[in-house]
């Protein structure tokens, strides 16, 4: 995981954290606001409780004044006004609380009032006639403790904002005598209701309260109420259609509740409502801004904010920690990265350099088995043959296994012959299996099919890796190798091959069965010290099947012996079936013996074309026995006219030439009509042994292809499928040593090598010699060689100069093969890494390296020119 | 208090100085306004209570939110107060006095409000550092002493609304003298309307009859100031200066160009109806006051009819004279300072604030109201006064008659307007005609 992914993880981590936070914040201040609402609310109620109160105890006061006017009356002894209004004065307790008592059937419903008119101590006598306060009473004189109230109105004896309490009173009309209906008003002023309100102020600093009637009118005007009539209010500052604002009166009109409202500011403010108990014409408004409620809301953004800075630092702090580790980490890996690196390095120098020295050593030692009839020594060269084999087989492992791990190893999927991968397995056995006294059998499904299509070098691998072993670990008793072949379900062009591989060896433990496929890793590898292995095979192996989409199984009695298997999808390109493969090897085996030619043909007459003159000379004495025709060509060019000119019966041609490459030249030759070797078989000859090759040159013409350095039992058995039958002669018996009257031994025994030859350091004799078959023709080879040093060296130099790079590097491939054939190896391997640049384009490479060549090319040819003297001799 | 009162400036004076009042924008001489800075701690804590007869009086509200912003923890309230006429002497002297009330000029020269004005702060007094310059000279009174107790806040006229959709549907143009009128009502009663013209019959200063012969009356008044003294002493023959008004009525009257009887029953009060009424959109003309068409725009959503089919319409002065209409420019409501306030420094300071050409004509578009700065009205639908020329417009300081002489001219003008008394009768009668 990268830093920036960690940073945004831990961004996220905190985001979500604080996500939490904000909502739980949001809850609780929610819930804190409804709780508000709700105090708000309770407190409205209490103020209601309070006012009712308030107003009950007027009410009662009234109550009694009018009470005893009316007893009087009741009594037949009815007060007229001017006691009645006497009486109240003298009941009356607070100078600012008037009793009036009205007429409401005068004209101007006057009356008397117990205190005179502020602005004339003299006049009493009080009207209302333009004091509209009485239409709209409800209740005088009705149930008890039901408060009968005026509207806020102003006095008219004082001009005091007022209310007034109302009953009926009956008094004596003074001039008739008789009873006369009036009303008694106890005056008080607003002031003394608003007083009721102060206490609010210490709970809520901006709560208002206000009173107002049915119609909206206020009794008690709270302060930012605006307009006379908070309807008329509410319309003005609250956007509302007509059947929103008419909801707002019934609902306000019609019991408790809350809203929301905008003042005149624009801001949310609460208001509660209800009305007045006891009364059905008043109604509390009390009204409080939102923010003034929300105020607690504040604390959860501190807590917020703390949080959020908390968890800054804490990033910050693990950022800084994990910056100081990864830095660490990173140095670790580093380090290793160089390790791993120097390992590669060292492996693949190991097996590079190892494996030099080996192909001499085996080289040298087939030419000691082909040449030798001393039965001693010939076993001794078996034995280095054995071992040798053995010491390339763990290179290669090691170099396999780099590659695994470098996840540089491909899977390559080519057309391929499952028998010839058979044979090539089953030689490769038969002979260890022979040599131990282990009796090898086959059971090979007579029906797979003849051709298909996977990655051949890798199975052949496996396979033998498992063959060995089983070999390997079997002291005695069998080992059975079985391929069975099964058409997979809904797939008609694909077969499953079952391969096993049974033996009767020491087997493994249950325990030790997992340790099997561990790199390195030997099972009691101090029992078993005397077997070679590093380890590898199985390794590799499991990690080629996993790559095919396999996987090895593993069966194992310790003590009795293995079973090793795996199934393998391969697609069918050709599905004929093999046929009786053991019976064809088994003829074939028994007419192995010991190296001698497989066949004479002197009628046959093959072409060989290659730019490396010493290929040539290789090739020519690799099948000097064969006795067949042979003619070379050193370019594509001379190889067409040839072409053109012979009937030949098979054509082998070098990939890599300059001017016209094998490619170029085998084109040419398929469009020539005029000729008697349109039917003639063309094999490629290449340095590239990788898988996909074959499909390449078949693609561009070619019938077959071998490898070079050529092996050659594979030329000969390669001849013998293309040659026709009927110039082929099966080679005799091997003839006595000295019967022998083509046997080159005893030429050989006749030619030593120049003693100077062993003085130039860049020649390594033995290399040469093992490529070259033996000294006669090693000498010839480099004598060959020397000739064409400084037309080839010019050649390089011409191409170079004329800005060709193409055929530059084709000199230069030439110049790598030819003196790998001499023994050159230096000059090889520096003629391959420039081969390497000029593929590649890597022209300033070959700028600076090139003239080292060739002046090494030419030392080297120089080195050599007693070669001339010696030819005299 | 009469006596006391100081003598009307000369007419020449007071015409020129109407000519500056009625010009639109500010003049040339006009010196820029200074914005209002606090005299006292803004922290100040106070409340003041403002008391008048408005119901309802949301354009003084809005300057107290306004003052708010200079005095936050002010705490001012408007009070409406019964019967104001009558209480607000008493009021002022109670225990709970208002600080500032609504002063009408109709009081000066009333006994029953000799203590009111003597309950006046003396707002010309220099240390109060009340700029009124910015309202109209012919709109301040003084006493006669000098001093200005009382600073006018609106203004209004009499005349007429006219709904203009009516007369571009008929292709009639809006009367501007007598014949014209009697002739686009003759039109307009043969394309279909009862009463060309309507308005609330009653004797007020809103009443038909008054929007209609006062102007006249007062430019009569005007033109012979010598006469003044008499009407307002109500001197024998001095009601002869009635006769060309009264007589114009009569013809009014009797040119059809109004229907009383439909008047009487279609229009019960002298505001909300008159209003509710002209809305119908089927009067052409409808007698109004300035007081009146400052109650139109709030209305007008009230009125489904109007919400359903608008109209457009203006505010004329009565084409009564022979050559034209007359307008009266007359203070609708003052402002005075009670100076017993128990908050007396803050009471002239909201006055300060308040008396200034910004916050009187915000109070005026929102009262939908002529200001009384010198600036006159921006709202188009008073855009007609501009056209008025100048020898026939006049303020009421200028007519100089006292209220009483003012209602007397009120009650013969109801009388012939209704019938009850002839031209002559009435003008024998000043003095003592009949009052409601």
């Amino acid at each position: 995981m990268n830093r920036k992914l960690i940073i945004v993880s831990n961004l996220l981590i905190m985001g979500f954290i604080l996500f939490l936070i904000f909502t739980y914040a949001n809850i609780k201040a929610e819930e804190s606001y409804r709780n508000e609402i709700i105090a708000f609310e309770k407190m409205t109620m209490t103020t209601n409780q309070i006012i009712v109160n308030y107003l009950e105890d007027e009410q009662h006061l009234c109550d009694i004044w009018a009470n005893y006017i009316n007893n009087s009356a009741k009594d037949g002894t009815p007060m007229t006004a001017e006691e009645a209004v006497s009486f109240i004065r003298k009941a009356k307790t607070s100078p600012e609380i008037e009793g009036h008592l009205i007429f409401p059937d005068t004209p101007d419903r006057s009356g008397i009032s117990t205190t005179a008119k502020v602005s004339n101590p003299d006049v009493y006598s009080v009207s209302y006639k333009k004091i509209d306060i009485f239409d709209n009473i409800e209740n005088v004189n009705g149930e008890d403790g039901v408060t009968c109230l005026t509207r806020a109105y102003t006095n008219p004896m004082n001009g005091v904002q007022s209310i007034a309490f109302v009953n009926d009173v009956t008094v004596q009309d003074e001039g008739s005598g008789e009873p006369k209906k009036g009303l008694l008003l106890r005056v008080v002023p607003l002031s003394s209701l608003e007083q009721k309100l102060v206490f609010l102020k210490g709970e809520y600093e901006n709560v208002e309260i206000s009173l107002v009637d049915r119609d909206g009118n206020y009794v008690v005007h709270g302060k930012s109420f605006k307009n006379s009539n908070f309807f008329e209010y509410y319309k003005s500052y609250n956007e509302a259609s007509s059947d929103e604002y008419e909801d707002v009166i019934r609902e306000i009109t019609s019991g408790t509740g809350t809203m929301m409202i905008r003042n005149v500011k624009g801001e949310e403010c609460v208001l509660s409502y209800t009305p007045l108990e006891s009364m059905t014409t008043w109604f509390l408004l009390a009204y409080i801004p939102e923010k003034d409620l929300v105020e607690s809301r504040s604390i959860d953004w501190l807590l917020l904010g703390i949080s959020s800075l908390g968890f800054l630092a804490l990033l910050v702090f693990n950022s800084f920690v994990m910056m100081i580790y990864n830095r660490k980490l990173s140095e670790a890996a580093q380090q290793a990265n160089q390790a791993n690196e120097a390992k590669s390095y060292f492996l693949s120098t190991m097996s590079h350099d190892i494996r030099t020295p080996m192909n001499a050593i085996l080289g040298l030692n087939e030419m000691i088995l082909r040449d030798s009839r001393d039965d001693g020594i010939r076993n001794y060269s078996e034995s280095i043959r054995t071992a040798g084999n053995t010491l390339l087989g763990i290179i290669n492992d090691i170099l396999d296994f780099s590659k695994i791990e470098a996840g540089k190893m491909e899977i390559i999927n080519v057309d391929y012959s499952f028998a010839s991968l058979l044979n090539d397995l089953v030689n490769m056995v038969q002979k260890k299996a022979d040599d131990k006294g282990l009796i090898f059998n086959l059971d090979i499904d007579r029906n797979i099919p003849t051709t298909l299509n996977g990655d051949e070098i890798r199975i052949k691998q496996i396979i033998t890796n498992i063959l060995s072993n089983a070999v390997k670990y079997t002291a005695q008793g069998s080992v059975t190798f079985s391929v069975q072949a099964r058409q997979p379900e809904d797939k008609t062009n694909s077969v499953m091959l079952k391969v096993s591989v049974a033996d009767t060896g020491i087997g493994i433990k249950p325990e030790d069965l997992d340790r099997l496929f561990v790199a390195f890793e030997r099972i009691e590898e101090k029992k078993n010290r005397n077997i070679e292995g590093t380890g590898l095979g199985m390794v590799i192996t499991r990690r080629f099947l996993d790559m095919m989409g396999s996987s090895l199984e593993v069966e194992s009695e310790y003590g009795k012996g293995s079973v090793f298997s795996f199934e393998l999808e391969q697609r069918v390109v050709n599905p004929e079936p093999i046929g009786d493969f053991e019976e064809a090897y088994r003829r074939s085996i028994s007419e192995r013996d010991s190296y001698h030619e497989k066949f004479t043909a002197p009628d046959a007459r093959v072409l060989v074309v290659d730019d490396t003159p010493v290929n040539l000379t290789v090739f020519t004495n690799l099948l000097k026995r064969t006795q067949l025709q042979i003619d070379t060509a050193e370019s594509g060019d001379d190889g067409i006219s040839l072409y053109i000119r012979n009937h030949y019966d098979v054509i082998f041609l070098d990939h890599m030439m300059p001017d016209k490459d094998g490619i170029d030249t085998i084109r040419e030759m398929k469009n020539l009509t005029d000729t008697s070797n349109t039917s003639t078989p063309v094999i490629c000859l290449t340095a590239n042994a990788i898988s996909g090759m074959r499909e390449m040159y078949i693609n561009a013409g070619f019938d077959d292809y071998l490898t070079k350095p050529i092996d050659a039992e594979r030329l000969e058995m390669m001849l013998l499928q293309y040659l026709p039958a009927d110039k082929v002669t099966p080679a005799s018996e091997p003839v006595s040593d000295t019967a022998s009257g083509i046997d080159g031994t005893d030429d050989n025994e006749d030619v030593m090598l120049p003693d100077f030859l062993y003085d130039i350091k860049e020649i390594n004799t033995n290399a040469g010699l093992n490529y070259c078959g033996d000294a006669e023709d090693y000498i010839m080879a480099l004598e060959m060689y020397l000739s064409s040093a400084e037309q080839k060296a010019e050649e390089i130099e011409k191409y170079w100069t004329a800005g060709d790079i193409k055929s530059t590097t084709v000199k230069v491939h030439a110049l790598k093969s030819a003196s790998r054939a001499i023994g050159a190896l230096g000059l090889g391997e520096f003629a391959a890494r420039l081969e390497q640049a000029g593929n590649n384009g890597d022209t300033d490479t070959l700028d600076k390296e090139l003239v080292e060549l060739i002046s090494g090319y030419r030392q080297l040819a120089k080195d050599l020119e007693p070669l001339k003297d010696y030819e005299e001799s | 208090m009469k006596k006391n009162l100081k003598r009307l400036l000369p007419l020449c004076m007071a015409v020129m100085l109407l000519l500056q009042g009625c010009g639109s924008g500010s003049g040339s001489g006009e010196k820029a306004e200074k914005p209002f800075a606090p005299k006292y701690d803004k922290e100040t804590e106070f409340s003041l209570t403002v008391a008048g007869h408005y119901s309802n009086f949301e354009s003084l509200e809005a300057e107290f939110e306004r003052f708010y912003e200079h005095y936050p923890n002010a705490s001012m309230q408007y009070v409406t107060m019964d019967d104001y006429r009558n209480v607000i002497s008493s009021a002022l002297v109670n225990s709970e006095p208002p600080d500032i009330f609504i002063s009408n000029t109709w009081m000066i020269g009333n006994e029953d409000y000799d203590s009111l004005f003597d309950a006046c702060e003396v707002l010309s007094d220099p240390s109060l550092d009340i700029d009124y310059s910015c309202i109209r000279e012919s709109l301040v009174r003084t006493t006669d002493s000098g001093d200005v107790v009382m600073l006018p806040i609106f203004t209004t006229s009499y005349g007429m609304l006219v709904n203009m959709d009516i007369f571009e549907k008929e292709g009639l143009k809006v009367p501007e003298n007598f014949k014209e009128l009697v002739s686009v009502c003759e039109k307009l009663k043969s394309a279909g309307y009862e009463s060309p013209m309507m308005g609330v019959n009653r004797f007020s200063g809103s009443g038909l009859f008054n929007c209609f012969a006062y102007p006249m009356y007062g430019y009569n008044v005007v033109k012979h100031s010598d006469r003044i003294d008499a009407l307002n002493s109500f001197a024998p023959s001095s009601g002869e200066l009635m006769r060309p008004a009264l007589e114009r009525l009569d013809e009014f009257v009797n040119s059809g160009c109004i229907d009383l009887a439909k008047c009487d029953e279609e229009i019960t009060d002298e505001y909300d109806s008159v209003i509710m009424r002209f809305f119908e959109g089927d009067v052409p003309m409808m007698f109004a006051t300035g007081d009146v068409v400052s109650g139109t725009a709030k209305r007008e959503s009230k009125s489904e009819a109007f919400s359903a089919h608008p109209f457009k319409y203006r505010f004329f002065t009565a084409p009564s004279g022979d050559d034209g209409g007359y307008y009266i420019n007359s203070d609708s409501i003052c402002f005075s300072v009670n100076k017993n306030s128990r908050n007396i420094d803050m009471a002239n300071e909201f006055m300060r604030f308040l008396i200034s050409r910004k916050e009187l004509g915000n109070m005026a578009a929102l009262k939908r109201l002529i200001p009384p700065v010198n600036d006159g009205s921006p709202d188009e639908i008073y855009s007609s006064l501009a056209d008025v020329p100048a020898d026939r417009s006049f303020s009421d300081k200028e007519i100089g008659l006292l209220d009483p002489a003012v209602r007397q001219f009120r009650a013969a003008i109801y009388a012939v307007g209704n019938g009850t008394m002839t031209v002559d009768e009435a003008v024998a009668a000043y003095g003592s005609i009949p009052e409601e």
